[in-house]
């Protein structure tokens, strides 16, 4: 059988065995609790009000819906844990996981199969296009007949159903319907970044609240400033704190800087002691200074260390991959000694002491510098690191080339 | 330099102040607008001022719901138009707004046109370089950091205050007509007409698109609402007390010299002549300059924005040209057609200007009846729905703008008819 497309089953005549006319379908439900992929019931207007037709009592969809039962066995409809495609699918926007953006949805493609002589309907893709635009537009007006063959040659934008990412932004109905991103959530931080700034508040908060923290920090982290605030704001102090721990804490100082005293101090208290420690020091530097830009997790040994040391400690670093491609070298007061890239550790041998393959000049600079100088710094030296140091040359944090790239494209 | 850096904190002050409502009703006053209260004034005198009162409080109310749909939805208005009406509706919608704005665009282009004629500038150079200016700005994102220097140089019309009280106008007269309901006169055709166009003008519809766009770009929440309230409320009074003093500036100037009918942009320059006497014309033609170019800016990018959400095709200036084609063969289309058509020869400019504003009077009622559907819907605004006393005045206000285009709609047929 072809397939049949939303609005054109929505409206369409409801008979019963007899061949007899009960009503009109009125919405057509799924209930994603249980099959997120098949219809379960059509909500048909009758004379005596709006009835529930269970989608396996269907016989036929050939020429108007054709059921086996009667409609006075029908029951009045309930709501809950139904999700309705008219109202909550058409003209409503939803995310294209494997094009990554945000569309519109203009009808829906339902693909009727037969499965040991029943009858089922299954939702093949939505269509995004002008031919369900077309469809919708010249519906009622042009004759079936004749709108078909001109529907036929406009060329589809479909995006499988499978591919397609529901947005909810009521709390309770995104349990019962069983709504999740877990599509949304392999895509690239970057990518969901994006997405998310397509979308109105509530539906960001929404996304924000059901992905994985993980996610959710790395996807934040890529979010523009002005959004990633109020996305902060929406969240209540205990997510915010479980995603703001997840962020690098240079990202998570910037944001926490940006958001008022009262809700900062509210999400720090939520925050493992550790962490809030080192988000309250980097707190107090400013924005614009080195030390406000700069990571707290970085890799420093001993001066006296060797390549081995290096690499031992490298597989037992728990911070983000972008701060190691360089190892610092610190004396016992933590006074900053060297810096060794990445590259010059494989190159060596195992027992090589490290002192000697430090960079020369050995480039850094104090937590009071501007962001002008340290974007100066590295443009002048090439670097992909910078070293922070404070008043007495010890090492506190480390500057990466991103934070630095951020930063140049937000003077853009 | 202190002293230069004390003026920065001031104008940084200013516009932290400065929200979209206050923008909104500053573009409010563009060229069409300009024209629009000039021939008022010239034509008619003192006797559309009690038009000021209504439709700053209707101008307000429809200003205040653009803003609270925007800070509670967070979405555009036509995308909820969508959401909420479905496709068919959207489309029919669309496709009007599309043609309306079209108008617009074509007056801005005649407000650069007449202003630049004044300083001897041929409008077949003037249009094409602006043309040329507004869709370089836009597409390479330049914009926001010009709209500052728009909005200074629209304080330009405050001398209009200053003419009308150089003018030395009969205020008592003033006043009268300001508070006094009209009488039998509003059913002529040429009178109404102009009713129509300074409602019209003063409420226009793309700004109920534009408004609530710009609340939401910049992030306003519900919680933050208040403040956007306040921006609105004093944008819409600023707005319609220049307008008031561009009415009574003309009616004191043009009116009373027998100017009845403004022809061209110069006929308009002369009600400043009180205040700047010779140089009248260069404050004129400079307000009208930046006006008509503050406006050519937005408006093209706002409708193509508006029409490419409703009808779901990709839309943004930060995207390519291949991923918003749709997009940016709108807004290009818009500026093209809106520049091109102004160079035809022998076009009635300031006519046009008046006849794209009263379009926006008689599509006005739509729009709002649309408006006013959506803010009361519970599972859209949730405690955010108009009050009953709210609502009465909304719908009270719909309720005249359709008494009065109705007879003007039907006159203006029967007139092209014969």
């Amino acid at each position: 059988m072809s397939t049949i497309a939303l609005t054109e089953l929505l409206g369409s005549p409801v008979l019963e065995a007899s061949g007899a006319q009960c009503g009109r379908v009125r919405e057509v439900a799924l209930a994603p609790a249980e099959d997120r992929v098949h219809v379960s019931m059509l909500i048909v207007r009758t004379k005596t009000g709006d009835k529930v037709l269970p989608f396996a009592e269907i016989s036929s969809l050939n020429g108007g819906v054709r059921t086996s039962s009667p409609a006075s066995d029908w029951s009045a409809p309930e709501a809950e844990g139904l999700f309705l495609l008219e109202r909550d699918l058409l003209d409503q926007q939803i995310i294209d996981v494997h094009g990554r953006k945000v569309v519109r949805v203009n009808d829906l493609d339902l693909h009727p199969e037969t499965d040991n002589g029943r009858i089922q309907l299954k939702i093949g893709s939505v269509d995004v296009g002008a031919r369900g635009a077309v469809r919708r537009l010249l519906k009622g007006v042009v004759p079936m007949a004749a709108l078909r063959p001109l529907l036929q040659r406009i060329p589809p934008r479909l995006i499988p159903w499978d591919f397609v990412d529901l947005i909810e932004t009521d709390p309770a109905r995104r349990v019962k319907l069983k709504i999740s991103h877990e599509r949304l959530a392999k895509l690239h931080p970057a990518d969901i970044a994006d997405i998310v700034e397509r979308l109105a508040p509530d539906e960001r908060e929404a996304v924000f609240e059901t992905l994985d923290q993980e996610v959710a920090a790395e996807a934040l982290e890529e979010v523009q400033p002005r959004v990633q605030k109020s996305i902060v704001e929406s969240l209540d102090s205990e997510r915010a704190a479980e995603i703001v721990e997840e962020m690098d804490p240079d990202a998570a100082a910037d944001l926490l800087a940006d958001l008022g005293e009262e809700r900062t101090s509210e999400i720090l208290k939520e925050m493992e002691p550790e962490e809030r420690q080192e988000m309250t020091e980097l707190l107090e530097f400013g924005e614009d200074t080195a030390a406000g830009r700069m990571n707290t997790e970085y890799l420093a040994l001993s001066a006296e260390a060797t390549v081995n040391d290096a690499i031992e400690a490298l597989r037992n670093f728990q911070g983000g991959v972008e701060t190691v491609s360089t190892i610092y070298l610190v004396d016992e007061r933590g006074k900053l000694g060297g810096a060794v890239p990445l590259a010059k550790l494989v190159l060596a041998k195992p027992n090589d002491k490290l002192r000697p393959l430090s960079m020369e000049p050995l480039i850094s600079c104090h937590a009071g510098a501007r962001e002008r100088e340290v974007a100066a710094l590295f443009d002048k030296y090439n670097l992909l690191t910078l070293p922070v140091v404070d008043d007495d040359g010890v090492l506190t944090g480390v500057i990466t080339s991103d934070d630095v790239i951020s930063l140049l494209r937000a003077k853009l | 330099m202190r002293f230069l850096k004390r003026w920065k904190i001031r104008i940084l002050l200013f516009f932290a102040v400065v929200g979209p409502g206050f923008i909104t009703a500053n573009v409010d006053n563009d060229a069409n607008g300009i024209v629009t209260y000039s021939q008022a004034g010239a034509q008619f005198g003192y006797k559309l001022l009690w038009t000021m009162i209504p439709v700053t409080l209707a101008l307000i109310v429809v200003q205040e719901i653009s803003a609270r749909m925007g800070a509670v939805t967070g979405k555009g208005l036509s995308d909820l138009i969508r959401e909420e009406f479905g496709f068919r509706i959207t489309f029919f919608m669309m496709l009007a707004i599309l043609f309306i704005n079209f108008g617009n665009i074509l007056g801005e282009f005649a407000g650069i046109a007449g202003s630049l004629e004044l300083f001897s500038v041929s409008r077949y150079i003037s249009v094409p370089v602006c043309a040329v200016i507004v869709w370089l700005m836009v597409v390479k994102g330049q914009y926001k950091s010009v709209e500052k220097i728009f909005l200074v140089a629209s304080f330009i019309y405050i001398t209009y205050v200053f003419a009308g009280i150089l003018a030395k106008p009969d205020w008592i007269k003033a006043v009268i007509h300001t508070v006094k309901p009209p009488g039998r006169e509003l059913f002529q055709h040429d009178y109404l007409f102009m009713t129509i166009t300074v409602i019209g003008t003063t409420i226009a519809p793309w700004m109920q698109f534009y408004l609530q766009a710009s609340v939401v770009e910049k992030g306003v929440t519900r919680r933050q609402y208040k403040a956007s309230q306040l921006d609105v409320i004093s944008g819409c009074i600023f707005t319609d007390v220049v307008a008031w003093f561009i009415i009574v500036a003309c009616a004191a100037t043009l009116f009373v010299g027998g100017v009845h009918e403004i022809n061209y942009a110069k006929d308009a320059a002369e009600a400043l002549r009180p205040l700047a006497g010779d140089y009248a014309y260069i404050l004129f033609a400079v307000g009208l300059f930046n006006a008509s170019l503050f406006a050519a800016s937005i408006l093209p990018l706002s409708t193509a924005y508006t029409v490419c959400e409703g009808l779901g095709f990709e839309s943004g200036i930060g995207k390519k040209f291949s991923e918003a084609p749709a997009f940016y063969w709108l807004y290009t289309g818009l500026i093209v057609a809106g520049g091109g058509l102004i160079l035809l020869p022998h076009l009635p400019l300031i006519k046009i200007q008046l006849y794209s504003q009263a379009l926006n009077g008689v599509a006005i009622a739509p729009v709002l009846i649309f408006m006013l559907l959506l803010v009361n819907k519970k599972d859209l605004m949730g405690d955010y729905v108009n009050s009953k006393l709210y609502n009465l005045v909304a719908w009270g206000l719909t309720a005249v703008m359709v008494v009065l285009s109705v007879p003007f709609v039907w006159d203006t047929m029967r007139q092209i008819l014969r």
